[in-house]
């Protein structure tokens, strides 16, 4: 009685498939170093590793938040233009005299204030994710450079610039961020009730709403958790460079997503990690550092990571197909 | 020659199917002979000889998971089989892949439409096989072509119309009328009446008839017996994965069938618990909203409140505005005695009210999440402790509703859409029982669900009432309502017509009410 349910379709279990694919992307992550490493010396300098998390962490940050969205079978597109637009807000505040915990209170909730604009959107004015966040992501650059007057914004402040080449246990504070990020984050997503809100709101909207999730809080947690995430890391790079500039961060938010799906991720909602990016963005990462040791030229690097995604999410398809 | 036979000439022309293709009307002209698929070590069909007759209507019953569905994936080539040999034509073939099924004039009709519900009626009848002049598609006369044959078909439904504005039964219509327009030889309908209207499903059995005096040899697989025993030739009966027997329909009846699918006889499927009525759970006086007017009625503890109706007749539009999914426009709701407003689903829940929805696809699951995630949903709340979930309750819950509902799986991480429709519908009753409520809406909670497994969802039934809740039950199964409820009403056009006491009206009664003629 039970044949066709307990063989015919049924494929291994999700909590599985979801280590595999970690261990998976932490060998590949691990090859890429070793592989490196005989390549060329400088790779293992503890300079230039250092350089690498540091490197990596931004991203990472920007693809946790980007996950929680992709999750919910949205996109988030205005994350990059929010990294640059935030990094002017914390700038500007910081050069007024604004105390600096206020300052990076503020910009944080400028982060919360955009991410419920985009649920906004969604929820209240029925826009699709796509467009409501591309136009955003067009609009933030605008107004910072309406406040910038088109230039940038430098910070005298030492101790926010100084924090960002800070170690703290020999380990960059940027990649300390990270963790900082990536453990409620971890939380949030997988033990929590809200995450597997998420999921199931990302699987089927109607029968989620019908068993008694609160579909639009839901939207509305995921698009302010992805700013406010993007607002973080224009801290940090605020903090990195120094300055306050607008045009920041252009292209970011397709590294973000990017490393969300490398991670494996489905750009159809309800499938996702937290751990999957974070390795997805330190792939990227390395990929992009190795060429740079290597003098691989940097066009190079923009096609590199494009093959690279379509090779990751094929061999992700048929290992779907393959437990089907 | 009619259009429909005009198109289909001109396909099968295009196809090149041999004019040796064929065998006069009543000789077999697909045979199966020790058909077996197995799945690593389990059978999923043990050795199967049938022989399906030119020109005959061959139905297929059996329970969910009897087998049905991988006999139809490997007529269609979807799988191949692991041992045995198929005859088509009295000639030795492969059917390995879905191509190969096609050019030789297989297709099927899948109960779930799967159509592009953008385009229009005449595209999706042309799909893959438009008409083109010069590399140009020839819109207007496709459109032509496609209202032709659906005006020959007695359907009455417009080819210029785009998909999605036709109810689920009508593109069912459409669906069918595309596989006849294919030219076929061979034509399986998987449950096609499950969200059929009455008079939908007498267009659809018209066209098969149709086909068949046409020489089409249809398999036709449903869990209704009455239109098993309306439209068919010959039945075989598969249990197990077992073939356990094929009869003459006039040498057979529906005790025997059953009997021979399940081993159980009619009575013990409908049984009725009879507890005494209690308490008002709920009243509405004059509710209205989007698709419903003026309905008032009572549900009582230990009570089942039958709607029935034609699909689209309100039924369901009442249930969600009841349950707060809807926006109720006017009228009262009655909770326990206190006059209560619903504004959303949550605050049905927090009053003791549970939907089982109508569509498990769309409303009931999230298909591509576990099965556990599914019964857990409306219960994380109680299963969480501060931010987190206790997973070790949450297990726990899920274990228990799949093994107190006998919910076929091997785990609770498999997803919900490796099951089939029948336990399906078992995971979205699981999930309202382990949230527990007072009045459960049932929105027809046996579409395409085998006779076992109505039997064991009507001994839940007794189950819920004899634990004080109510039931409100909707279904366009008449037999369903007319032997479950203590109460039936009749909707017709969002509004409530008719309420009858238990089996106190005839079946011809409640049908003419609903239908309103």
């Amino acid at each position: 009685m039970s044949v066709e349910t307990t063989t015919e379709s049924a494929p291994a279990p999700r909590k599985g498939t979801n280590i595999l694919l970690g261990l998976t992307l932490l060998g590949l992550l691990l090859a890429l170093w070793v592989a490196l490493g005989f390549a060329t010396n400088a790779f293992w300098s503890p300079n230039n590793i250092s350089n690498l998390l540091r490197q990596g962490a931004m991203t990472a940050i920007l693809a946790v938040g980007q996950t929680f969205v992709i999750i919910t079978a949205g996109i988030d597109l205005s994350v990059g233009a929010i990294v640059g637009f935030t990094s002017v807000i914390v700038a500007w505040l910081l050069q007024a005299g604004v105390p600096l915990w206020a300052s990076i209170i503020l910009t944080l909730l400028i982060g919360v204030a955009i991410g419920a604009f985009h649920g906004f959107g969604i929820v209240r004015m029925g826009l699709p994710p796509f467009i409501i966040t591309l136009a955003t992501l067009t609009s933030l650059r605008g107004i910072g450079l309406l406040i910038t007057n088109g230039s940038t914004i430098s910070i005298s402040h030492e101790g926010f610039t100084n924090f960002s080449r800070a170690d703290f246990l020999g380990i960059p504070s940027l990649f300390w961020m990270v963790i900082l990020v990536g453990i409620p984050a971890f939380i949030f997503l997988h033990l929590s009730r809200f995450g597997r809100y998420l999921f199931a709101v990302g699987s089927n909207k109607e029968a989620a709403r019908l068993s008694g999730v609160n579909v639009d809080r839901t939207i509305y947690l995921a698009y302010i958790l992805s700013a406010t995430c993007a607002a973080f890391v224009g801290l940090l790079l605020a903090s990195r460079i120094g300055i306050g500039n607008a045009t920041q961060a252009e292209g970011w938010e397709l590294q973000a997503i990017a490393s969300s799906v490398i991670g494996g991720t489905s750009l159809f909602g309800a499938v996702g990690s937290v751990h999957g990016p974070l390795l997805g963005a330190f792939i990227l990462a390395t990929i992009n550092n190795g060429a740079n040791l290597l003098n691989v030229n940097s066009f190079w690097q923009r096609i590199i990571t494009g093959l690279l995604i379509i090779i990751i999410v094929y061999f992700d398809q048929l290992r779907r197909r393959g437990s089907r | 020659m009619s259009s429909l036979e005009e198109l289909s000439r001109r396909h099968e022309d295009q196809a090149g199917l041999a004019e040796s293709d064929t065998v006069p009307r009543g000789a077999p002209i697909l045979e199966l002979r020790g058909l077996q698929k197995k799945y690593g070590l389990v059978e999923a069909l043990k050795p199967v000889t049938v022989s399906f007759l030119a020109g005959e209507i061959h139905a297929i019953v059996g329970e969910n998971g009897a087998g049905k569905s991988t006999l139809i994936k490997l007529l269609t080539g979807v799988i191949r089989r692991t041992a045995g040999e198929v005859f088509w034509c009295g000639k030795p073939v492969q059917l390995a892949t879905p191509t190969e099924a096609i050019s030789r004039g297989i297709n099927a009709v899948h109960q779930e439409v799967v159509l592009c519900p953008h385009l229009s009626v005449a595209a999706n009848m042309f799909l893959g096989d438009e008409m083109n002049r010069n590399g140009l598609m020839r819109k207007a006369a496709m459109e032509k072509a496609a209202q032709a044959v659906l005006d020959d078909l007695g359907f009455h439904l417009p080819a210029g119309a785009r998909l999605e504005s036709l109810t689920i039964g009508q593109q069912q219509l459409v669906a069918t009328a595309k596989a006849a327009m294919r030219g076929i030889r061979f034509i399986i309908f998987d449950e096609p009446t499950a969200y059929l209207t009455r008079q939908e499903s007498a267009q659809l059995f018209r066209l098969i008839r149709r086909l068949r005096d046409q020489g089409v040899t249809v398999v036709y697989i449903s869990h209704r017996m009455e239109e098993v025993f309306e439209l068919a030739d010959r039945v075989s009966v598969l249990r197990d994965g077992t073939h356990v027997g094929t009869r003459l329909i006039g040498e057979t009846n529906e005790n025997e069938l059953i009997a021979l699918m399940i081993n159980r006889s009619i009575e013990q499927i409908y049984h009725k618990e009879q507890v005494p009525a209690g308490d008002v759970i709920v009243e509405t006086k004059g509710l209205s909203g989007p698709g419903f007017e003026d309905v008032s009625l009572t549900v009582r503890a230990g009570e089942i409140v039958g709607l029935y109706g034609l699909i689209g007749a309100g039924r369901s539009e009442f249930a969600l505005g009841l349950y707060g999914r809807q926006p109720v426009t006017a009228g009262e709701i009655f909770w326990e005695g206190r006059k209560v407003s619903i504004p959303n689903e949550r605050v049905a829940m927090a009053l003791g009210i549970a939907l089982a929805p109508e569509s498990r696809r769309d409303q009931g699951l999230c298909l591509n999440l576990p099965i556990g995630l599914n019964i857990n949903l409306p219960v994380l709340k109680r299963l969480s402790s501060g931010l987190t979930i206790r997973r070790g309750d949450a297990a726990r819950n899920a274990e228990r509703q799949i093994a107190d509902l006998r919910i076929k799986t091997p785990s609770r991480h498999v997803l919900a859409s490796a099951m089939s429709g029948g336990n399906q519908q078992k995971i979205v009753i699981g999930k309202w029982l382990s949230h527990g409520a007072r009045l459960f809406i049932f929105d027809e909670p046996t579409v395409g669900v085998d006779v076992g497994t109505k039997a064991e969802i009507y001994r839940l039934f007794g189950e819920l009432l004899k634990q004080g809740a109510g039931i409100i039950l909707i279904s366009s199964y008449l037999p369903e309502v007319y032997e479950l409820a203590d109460r039936l009403h009749v909707f017709r056009g969002g509004r409530l017509v008719a309420s009858h006491d238990h089996r106190a009206a005839t079946h011809e009664d409640v049908l003419t009410q609903a239908i309103g003629s």
